[in-house]
């Protein structure tokens, strides 16, 4: 038997400490909040938190392939806003499908115009991606000028109030989500990823199709931001083309504070997912802790910055000792 | 390689969730911080149900925006009213949710607040209809929820604050009667497509349609922004030098007045203002170069949330509202008047309270126990 090694653990298991983090920030919150596990405390957390949980797999997914996607807010947005004017607040099931499709239809092509500049062109993510999060969001303005429209209250509420065996929509959601992943990484486009991630140069030279990998992580992102969507305009059930914004950057800490490197291809995507939910209980602990009212954006933004240095905290440490 | 991680976690969510899913559902009460009250969820039988309950009750505030002073100032008001209730023992101390946050963080706050079992929840929602559903599982919960400052059209919920419309009418009208009912002006106006905006809009065209001899030459955002306001501003006095007057609202009519200053034209367009206290002060500066110059504040007072919370308190002690008294879009709206307005006649009077507080305090108003009893509610 090996002794257990920190070292080891964090380097084979990126989400090792995500799982940590999480697992501190529940314990707190239940000290606070003690009915937290009861079925409706579960469900109603889990529903809220289920859309950054599935746009932060798309972007560790960006991420891992050492890019970096700021436009999905945009998409959440225009998916948002398809549903809300497509469907209306009397509109019928059947409707809905249909522009659940469409919406998913347009998460991946606006996946794909990311990934034909950053691919095929060759430019910089961060830059395109914040030029085309532009223009999604003012074609969700256009799409819809001022908040309004919907989706029928029951649809809402199938979303909101579906606990299969007890357990939240969520965790099921969550789980295919992880087997896919697991599914994906035991292909060989999951080696792919993780090389062009890490040195895109060597790969291509190991005759990794570079480009379509890269392309295809865009697509990826944006039909994920497209399921985002669609499980925001659930949780709302309303239209506001502003509704994705301040989604992008959470969506980017979730997936650092799950151990995925933004240098690329060092992580999974189980660490955002665990990241995505860590956010959401830490807004829980901040609301339950009772703290004065003008301290809480500030102890919110400490404990996340806490939560992103201590692993780098603890190798530092850890190194010193040696 | 990464599979044992991931089954870890599936494990860890799938136990963890069972374990406790079969604690049975409301496992323990949320009250660890109100001890006195009783548990809102039934686990203990004897507890009389909600409706029933007494004093003191628990109040919860959600607000979702905090960089603004009408924001601060409403939290602080907010607790300072509370403050009388609790000496009277009817409340406790409030449960405020605020910080900038979004639709779903919203959601949250309120989540949080129904698990935190309070009687009340007063909202100021960031989303005209992004809360409905949330808002609806707190009323079938009895808890009464008010929306402060932003009507909602959502059954159940009460709305606290001022008519928009008529708020934005009032300056208008001044406006346009200063203008003797002819000129050419600007508009200047708030987000496009924000509910508050296009009601205060509605009430401008309503008020100008009547003086067809008033022309607007232009409209823009200023964004409820003071600088953004000020380049409007700059932009319109270079293209219409010659501007007899113009309307803006709160946020921007600083902004719009220090353009004025800055491109200090012959004769100073009529200008609406704004109820800040920084805007009474370069009012009074301005008057001593021009004392001719003609403006108008119209309180958007904060105090209406506080009021909010003295109709919810009066609610949960059983008060009956005069449903007579109501309006708005769905007949469950308090509508408070405009509590102060500002022209050159009484600037002295505003510019009296204004003496100790700071620049950035909006006039306010904030309806007495018995104001509020004697205006809502049945004898």
């Amino acid at each position: 038997m090996k002794r257990f090694s920190w070292d080891e653990m964090m380097n084979r298991y990126p989400a090792f400490f995500a799982i940590i983090l999480l697992v501190v920030a529940l314990i707190i919150n239940f000290i606070l909040q003690p009915n937290m596990f009861a079925r409706d405390t579960l469900n109603s957390n889990m529903r809220v938190f289920l859309p950054m949980i599935l746009l932060a797999a798309g972007q560790a997914i960006v991420i891992l392939g050492g890019g970096i996607d700021i436009s999905v807010g945009g998409i959440v947005s225009i998916v948002n806003t398809i549903l809300a004017t497509q469907v209306g607040l009397n509109g019928s099931p059947e409707k809905m499908w249909t522009f659940v499709l469409v919406s998913l239809g347009a998460g991946i092509l606006a996946g794909a115009i990311n990934g034909f500049f950053i691919a095929f062109l060759r430019l910089q993510p961060i830059i395109t991606t914040y030029a085309t999060s532009f223009l999604y969001v003012g074609f969700a303005l256009f799409i819809l000028p001022n908040p309004g429209g919907g989706i029928p209250a029951e649809i809402a509420n199938v979303y909101r109030n579906t606990t299969p065996l007890g357990l939240p929509l969520a965790f099921y959601v969550i789980a295919v989500v992880l087997l896919i992943w697991m599914y994906i990484r035991s292909t060989r486009f999951g080696n792919y990823l993780y090389a062009v991630g890490g040195n895109a140069e060597a790969a291509y030279e190991t005759a990794v199709p570079v480009t379509w990998v890269l392309f295809s992580t865009y697509v990826v992102s944006g039909f994920m931001a497209a399921l985002a969507g669609i499980a925001i305009t659930m949780l709302s059930g309303s239209g506001n083309a502003e509704i994705g914004v301040p989604m992008t950057l959470t969506s980017i800490t979730a997936v650092v504070i799950g151990g995925t490197a933004l240098s690329g291809g060092i992580g999974g995507v189980a660490g955002p997912v665990v990241g995505a939910i860590t956010l959401g209980i830490i807004q829980n602990i901040i609301s339950f802790s009772r703290i004065d009212t003008w301290w809480e954006t500030f102890v919110k933004a400490s404990i996340i910055v806490v939560a992103l240095a201590a692993p780098g905290v603890i190798n530092l440490l850890r190194r010193k000792k040696v | 390689m990464q599979r044992k991680p991931l089954f870890t976690i599936l494990a860890l969510i799938m136990v963890v969730s069972m374990v406790l899913a079969a604690c049975g559902t409301p496992a323990t009460p949320t009250t660890e911080t109100q001890a006195t009250q009783p548990p809102q969820t039934g686990q203990q039988p004897t507890q009389p149900p909600v409706e029933s309950k007494g004093p003191p009750f628990t109040i919860g505030i959600s607000n979702p925006f905090i960089s603004s002073e009408y924001r601060t100032q409403m939290i602080a008001s907010l607790i300072e009213i509370n403050k009388e209730y609790m000496a009277k023992g009817l409340t406790t101390e409030l449960v405020i949710e605020s910080a900038d946050t979004d639709v779903a963080g919203q959601i949250q706050q309120l989540q949080n607040l129904m698990a935190k079992g309070v009687d009340a929840i007063l909202v100021n929602p960031s989303d005209v209809n992004g809360l409905n559903a949330t808002l609806q599982e707190a009323v079938s919960k009895g808890i009464i929820v008010i929306s402060v400052d932003q009507e909602l059209n959502v059954p159940g919920v009460y709305n606290v604050g001022i008519d928009q419309k008529e708020w934005a009418k009032t300056s208008a009208k001044w406006l346009a009667e200063k203008l003797g009912g002819k000129g050419s002006i600007v508009l200047i106006e708030g987000f496009p497509g924000h509910p508050a905006n296009v009601a205060r809009m509605e009430g401008v065209d309503e008020v100008l349609s009547q003086y067809p001899d008033i022309k607007v030459l232009a409209k823009d955002t200023g964004k409820w922004d003071e600088a953004t306001g000020q380049q409007v501003m700059s932009n319109f006095l270079a293209a219409y030098p010659n501007l007899d007057g113009y309307w803006t609202q709160d946020g921007m009519a600083i902004g719009a007045l220090q353009a004025v200053i800055a491109a200090n034209p012959a004769k100073f367009p009529v200008g609406v203002g704004e109820g800040r206290c920084q805007f009474l002060k370069l009012w009074e500066e301005v008057l001593k170069d021009r004392p001719d110059f003609e403006t108008i504040a119209v309180a958007n007072p904060p105090g209406v949330s506080p009021t909010g919370l003295r109709i919810a308190v009066n609610m949960l002690l059983g008060k009956q509202v005069d449903k007579s008294k109501l309006g708005g879009v769905n007949g469950l709206s308090f509508v408070i008047p405009v509590p102060i307005i500002v022209t050159k006649d009484n600037l002295q009077q505003g510019l009296e309270i204004c003496k100790d507080k700071p620049d950035a305090y909006l006039l306010d108003g904030i309806m007495t126990d018995q104001e509020v009893l004697n205006t809502f509610f049945l004898k």
